[in-house]
């Protein structure tokens, strides 16, 4: 699987890799203080940023557009992600509750409390009818959208220390958590996989084809793991991670790999055999997240800087 | 009643009565008491104690005070009518303070601003007041001279005769003595000495104011602050006065001299006769009033001298000083009145008080006492003493510099052997021969200190230490000569500095000859550590590969180990020592140098040929039968050396998603009419503690089944626990020569039990079929946790594939530690869990039905595509969390093997802790319930909750008990056929113990 996956990678590779965005097409600026995450909608038309000035903002990045605030949070918003559908958002943060949103109106629909720390990073399901979150009190927790029950469905506690990062299949659970592991649950067969990297994970994000993992770990290596087998398939080096939650991403065609730096820039891995294909300086500070638009080769960084950077070919 | 209204809850508004009033205080107490408590801060109210709400929010009133709420007036604020300034610009009202003032605030300002004619002690305003009440005294008396008196007439003294004097002395109201006396003193009193002679004639004729007191005492009493006015403390108003002492408050008259306090003490208590006839007697109270100025008046020449001595003439000293005359009874001296006598015998006075010092009053210094202090001679010093420390070794030194010296020998080719051997010569110069001594025993095996003990290079270092002695003689015999101690030159900052390795602080050039050898003294260090430091010295043992190489000191071990082990002997002398490591850690070292030492017998061991990866192979390999028993502390040695191997590292457990969440994820729940999931790790021990109760309504028939079904679990027990305390390597060994059958062990056990129970009790109750069918499953998943145990200790079981894939191996390592306290506990827990210690521990022989259950079991885990063996484990992961770590097999004392018999198969391991044993005895009936329950909480827990959840779903389970219970029936048979040849009271023991190990543990 992997390596036909692989195959086709090498295939591709060539003519990719002069397809990455790197020209700065637009910049998104409104935010006030840092930049915490920048996410993608479904389709790529908009984008969702949230950061330490309490907001959530939503654009239009191809046209530079800001769109839309969502004010509500007490504190800073670290995540934010958006169902298929684009109808609802959910966002978390500093202070310790999980919104639940309406795009449209920009009312807060629900409001999830449980967490007992800071949450990191949120995620809808398919169906958007559950919201998974991960929180600085060492915990996953599923929440129930359809009720109007605002306690966890689902509480997962295995995790040693703080959760960094969550993503979801349609039928599993994935945690990246900074006692270094990535644990996987999957719901189909109730099982717990848990792939110890040895360091903290600050990130993971899922391959296209959902068959790997890729990991930002803070000692400023993204690690590749072949999700079926636990192994390790490739390491990504050169950047700066080491005290900062920084995402990273694989871009549309699962050719290449990249993420930001401490130091502002963004780099581009081949994913197979791990050589910077590109790197330029893309902030001024701090690279906090990256997304890649799920179609075309248009990539969306945010920074500490305050700014939402548009890279396009 | 009180409590009843605690209890209650009041809906609205009660009417209040008059007399309901302290009834609500009293509820405003119990809700300050209790209702607020519970309350969060923001909805808690202040109520003052009456119950009312006087505080509100800082929108809705603030404090509630004035009229409703709002201020101080009916009206409310009226804001000051606007006047326009514009016609009456003169008319602009001043404002003042008193403006913006409250009443009260006003009241209290004024109070403060005012003058209080109370504090007026003495000037106009008291002689007013003391005319007032004169006058008011007049009144109320009846008078001869009806009507009123004329002022004019009748004046009251309202002057004291000290008043009058200070006046007389230029004194003026309203003027503080105090300040101006030390400045105006010597005036002043030249000034009052003539005063007094005019004022003493006139006095005389007048008639005194003495009999005055009587006519205004309060006067007097509200007059005597100054200090001045303290002639007339002879008055015997002021005599009486309880404060006893004549001072202002906190006014102290021997701050400065406190010698002459104890004297006034006794003279006060003499006072008290002498105040009498002092206040009536005129002559006293002429010399009394004005002692304090009369006294020194009497010679000018004596006072002269007396002013330049004592500045307070008017205080309580000289009175003191008088009465010590009076007391002393010396009418020479009170007539003669001069004033050296007097100062005589106060000094004689003083002398007695001091002589009298640390008595009590009224007590006398004993004359014989017992107590007696021995006084010790100091030692005596030995004239030839002196005061300088020697230290041996530069006496050594001198001493040694009459040996004659060795012949001049030429220096080892080896450079390094060299630098060594001067290092150590200077070494042994400095610190005496011990250090010498001390290096060769230290370094006997070393070949590069063999010049220590006459090897090679001993010439040269004879020949070194000569000249470093000659060396530091003449620097002694320098610094001796230059009146330093060599001691103190040799502990100088910088020398010490040295010592520790410090870097010396740069210095200009001109440096003291200490310095000097200190800086050598580095030198030799910095020499020293090199020549230590050569790593190329050590290599003297070419044929002894390194397998740990990354780690110096771990390879030292090794290198220990392998001289110990060709050596022979007891080993572990210098090894046991050798490190801080932990004991696990240790002996999983120790395995790992076996390994490593077996293989390089065997001559595996190529150059460096040898991938690094090999040696932790096999220790992997090794380990994992080792580190049973023992903490699950990492060896940081091995952790390191397989760090880079181990991640990432893929564990598996099993995980409940709860049903709303597959049903929002649109899943199937996997675990749709299993029983809840035991919690994970962090909550094995509750898990284990907090069973549902539910098993209390446990069948009586478990009970039974309990007390037969335990000896096999005991057996188990035994086996592990024994296996635990022992050696890693005896565990090895004792697992390997198990025979792989032990597994069948499991398949015994309660099953059969069950199967009886159920077979008899199958028609009337319907419940018990479905426990029945339930422990049919429980039974499926102990096979599989059973496999993947058998598995994790690295036995072959049949139906598995073989574990010696790699990922196998390191998983299993990785679970070991677990599965070990696994095992452990589930010795002491009880029911199917014991299968696994059975298999572990015991050799009955394999039941090949229930193997065949088994078997039909575990493909189909493992058709789970791309899953590992290990999902077949963990899919008891429930049971096996549980268990896992609960018990700690270290905690078993080593002697219990020692003392069980190997042969019998009753062996108690709690018979070897006595005392435990002789408790459980006692308490057996209670043990045995509580074993009882126990034994279902652990065993029949899943089945209970099972069943309980299962109650909708009997349908599908009887079909499923139908099958398995046929099949299980011979089982139980054969169980029963075993079981009464086993003991009961061991089980019970069993039980009571793990309980009590439970219990512990949850402590």
């Amino acid at each position: 699987m992997v390596m036909e996956f692989v195959e086709r990678e090498k295939e591709e590779r060539k003519m990719s890799t002069s397809e990455l965005p790197r020209k700065e097409a637009n910049v998104l600026k409104g935010h006030e203080g840092a930049v915490l995450a920048a996410r993608f909608n479904s389709d790529g038309n908009y984008c969702l940023s949230c950061g330490k000035d309490r907001t959530i903002r939503l654009w239009n990045p191809h046209r530079g557009i800001h769109i839309k605030t969502y004010k509500s949070h007490g504190r800073e918003v670290r995540d934010v992600h958006v169902t298929l559908d684009n109808s609802k958002l959910c966002s978390c943060g500093g202070d310790r509750q999980i919104f639940y949103w309406d795009v449209s109106t920009g009312r807060v629909i629900r409001k999830f409390r449980g967490h007992d720390g800071e949450v990191n990073a949120v995620k809808f399901n398919e169906y958007a009818s559950v919201v998974v979150s991960a929180g600085y009190d060492r915990s996953l927790r599923a929440w129930d959208c359809r009720s109007h029950s605002t306690e966890p469905i689902q509480i997962i506690d295995s995790f040693l220390d703080t959760v960094m990062s969550v993503c979801l299949t349609k039928t599993e659970i994935i945690g990246g958590s900074v006692d270094g592991t990535v644990r996987t649950f999957d719901i189909r067969i109730g099982r717990e996989i848990s792939d110890d990297l040895g360091q903290p994970v600050n990130c993971i994000s899922l391959s296209n084809d959902n068959n790997c993992i890729l990991a930002n770990c803070l000692d400023s290596t993204l690690r590749l793991l072949d999700r079926s087998t636990g192994e390790l398939l490739q390491e990504y080096k050169g950047h700066a991670c080491k005290s900062y939650k920084m995402d990273c991403c694989l871009t549309n065609s699962d050719a290449h790999v990249t993420g930001g730096s401490e130091d502002g820039s963004i780099f581009f891995w081949d994913l197979v055999d791990a050589s910077v294909v590109s790197k330029f300086r893309a902030h001024s500070s701090v690279v906090t997240s990256v997304s890649y638009h799920p179609k075309d080769n248009c990539m969306i960084t945010s920074s500490v800087d305050g700014t939402v950077r548009v890279w396009k070919t | 009643m009180d409590s009843d209204e605690e209890d209650y809850v009041f809906f609205g508004t009660p009417i209040e009565r008059e007399e309901e009033i302290t009834s609500r205080r009293k509820k405003a107490a119990a809700e300050a008491s209790g209702n607020l408590r519970s309350l969060p801060p923001w909805k808690q109210e202040v109520r003052d104690e009456e119950g009312r709400r006087r505080f509100h929010g800082a929108f809705t009133g603030g404090f509630s005070a004035g009229y409703f709420n709002t201020v101080g007036t009916k009206e409310g604020w009226a804001p000051q009518s606007f006047t326009s300034s514009r016609k009456s610009r003169a008319e602009v009202k001043q404002q003042s303070i008193f403006n913006f003032l409250d009443e009260d605030e006003k009241a209290e300002l004024e109070g403060t601003l005012g003058t209080s004619s109370q504090f007026d002690t003495f000037g106009f305003t008291a002689a007013e007041f003391a005319r007032k009440q004169a006058d008011k005294e007049q009144k109320q008396r009846p008078s001869a001279i009806p009507g009123p008196v004329p002022d004019e007439l009748v004046l009251p003294a309202s002057e004291s005769i000290g008043v009058k004097l200070l006046l007389k002395m230029g004194w003026r109201h309203g003027r503080a003595i105090k300040d101006s006396r030390a400045r105006s003193l010597y005036d002043a009193r030249r000034e009052a000495r003539k005063a007094f002679l005019a004022f003493a004639s006139e006095d005389v004729k007048a008639p005194y104011p003495a009999n005055e007191p009587d006519e205004e005492p309060e006067s007097f009493m509200a007059q005597p602050v100054d200090n001045d006015t303290r002639s007339s403390k002879s008055l015997p108003a002021f005599v009486c006065n309880p404060k006893q002492d004549l001072h202002g408050l906190g006014y102290d008259p021997f701050k400065h001299a406190p010698e002459f306090r104890e004297k006034k003490r006794l003279h006060l208590s003499n006072d008290k006769q002498h105040g009498y006839r002092k206040a009536i007697s005129i002559k006293d109270s002429l010399f009394g009033s004005k002692s304090g100025k009369a006294a020194p008046g009497f010679g000018i020449g004596a006072l002269e001298e007396y002013d330049a001595e004592d500045e307070d003439i008017y205080g309580a000293g000289y009175d003191f000083e008088e009465t010590c005359v009076e007391e002393d009874e010396e009418p020479s001296i009170l007539s003669i009145e001069s004033k050296q006598p007097s100062r005589l015998s106060i000094e004689s006075k003083q002398k007695v008080v001091a002589k009298d010092q640390g008595v009590l009053p009224g007590f006398k210094v004993a004359s014989v006492s017992d107590y007696q202090l021995e006084r010790f001679d100091p030692p005596i010093i030995p004239k030839d003493f002196v005061p300088h420390h020697k230290f041996p070794g530069p006496l050594e030194t001198l001493r040694k510099l009459d040996v004659p010296s060795p012949p001049e020998v030429p220096p080892p080719d080896d450079s390094n052997l060299k630098l060594l051997i001067e290092g150590v010569a200077k070494l042994v110069t400095r610190c005496g021969k011990l250090f010498e001594d001390l290096s060769r025993k230290k370094n006997q095996s070393n070949p590069l200190f063999s010049f220590l003990s006459g090897g090679d290079g001993h010439d040269y270092y004879e020949r070194r230490l000569w000249e470093e002695h000659q060396k530091l003689g003449d620097q002694a015999k320098l610094s001796l000569d230059g009146k330093h101690s060599p001691s103190a030159r040799k502990m100088t900052a910088e020398g010490r500095g040295k010592l520790l390795g410090e870097k010396p602080l740069d210095r200009s050039t001109k440096e003291t000859t200490s310095s000097s050898i200190a800086s050598r003294e580095f030198q030799l260090q910095f020499n020293l550590s090199d020549t230590f430091k050569k790593p190329d010295s050590f290599s003297k043992l070419p044929e002894v590969a390194k397998p740990f190489k990354d780690d110096p000191a771990k390879q030292e071990r090794f290198e220990q180990f392998l001289k110990e082990k060709y050596e022979g002997g007891l080993r572990s002398t210098g090894y046991s020592s050798a490190s801080n490591m932990s004991e696990a850690a240790r002996a999983r070292e120790k395995l790992d140098f076996e390994a490593a030492a077996e293989v390089l017998e065997k001559g595996k061991w190529g150059k460096e040929s040898m991938v690094s990866t090999q040696p932790l192979d096999f220790l992997a390999a090794g380990m994992q039968f080792t580190s049973g028993g023992l903490e699950q502390v990492k060896d940081t040695h091995a952790e390191d050396l397989v760090t880079k191997e181990k991640y990432p590292r893929r564990e598996e457990f099993q995980w409940r998603p709860l049903p709303v969440l597959c049903k929002r994820f649109d899943l199937i729940d996997p675990f749709m009419g299993k029983p809840p999931p035991a919690p994970r790790a962090r909550s094995k021990i509750d898990s284990l503690l907090f069973i549902p109760d539910s098993v209390k309504g446990a069948k009586p028939e478990e009970d039974a089944i309990t007390n037969r079904d335990v000896p096999a679990a005991q057996t188990g027990a035994q086996k592990t626990i024994e296996g635990a305390a022992e050696e890693e390597i005896d565990i090895v060994a004792e697992n390997v020569e198990r025979p792989v059958d032990l597994y069948k062990a499991i398949f015994s056990d309660d099953s059969d039990e069950d199967e009886e129970d159920t077979i008899t009790k199958k028609v009337e109750d319907p419940e018990k079929k479905i426990e029945v069918a339930t422990t049919t499953l429980n039974r499926l998943i102990a096979g599989d946790f059973l496999e993947s145990l058998g598995k994790e200790l690295g036995f072959e079981v049949p139906p598995d594939t073989p574990y010696s894939t790699n990922k196998a191996s390191s998983s299993a390592q990785i679970e070991t530690p677990n599965s070990d306290a696994v095992i452990a506990k589930v010795g002491t827990v009880e029911g199917h869990r014991t299968f696994c210690a059975a298999n572990v521990g015991t050799g009955t022989s394999l039941n090949p039905e229930q193997e065949s259950t088994q078997g039909g079991e575990s493909p189909k885990n493992e058709s789970i595509p791309g899953k590992s063996v290990r999902y077949s484990s963990k899919h008891t992961d429930g049971l096996s969390e549980n268990i896992s770590g609960t018990v700690n097999a270290d905690k078993f004392p080593p002697e219990d093997k020692k003392v069980r018999s190997p042969s019998s198969c009753q062996r108690n391991w709690s018979s070897s802790s006595s005392s435990e044993y002789e408790r459980s005895r006692k308490h057996s009936r209670r043990h045995r319930y509580r074993s009882s329950d126990s034994y279902s909480d652990s065993s029949s827990d899943d089945r209970d909750r099972y069943h309980s959840r299962s109650k909708g779903k009997r349908k599908r389970s009887s079909r499923e008990k139908s099958s398995s219970s046929r099949k299980h029936s011979k089982h139980h048979k054969h169980r029963s056929r075993d079981s009464p040849s086993r003991s009961h009271h061991g089980s019970e023991r069993e039980h009571s113990e793990s309980r009590k190990e439970k219990r512990k543990r949850r402590n």
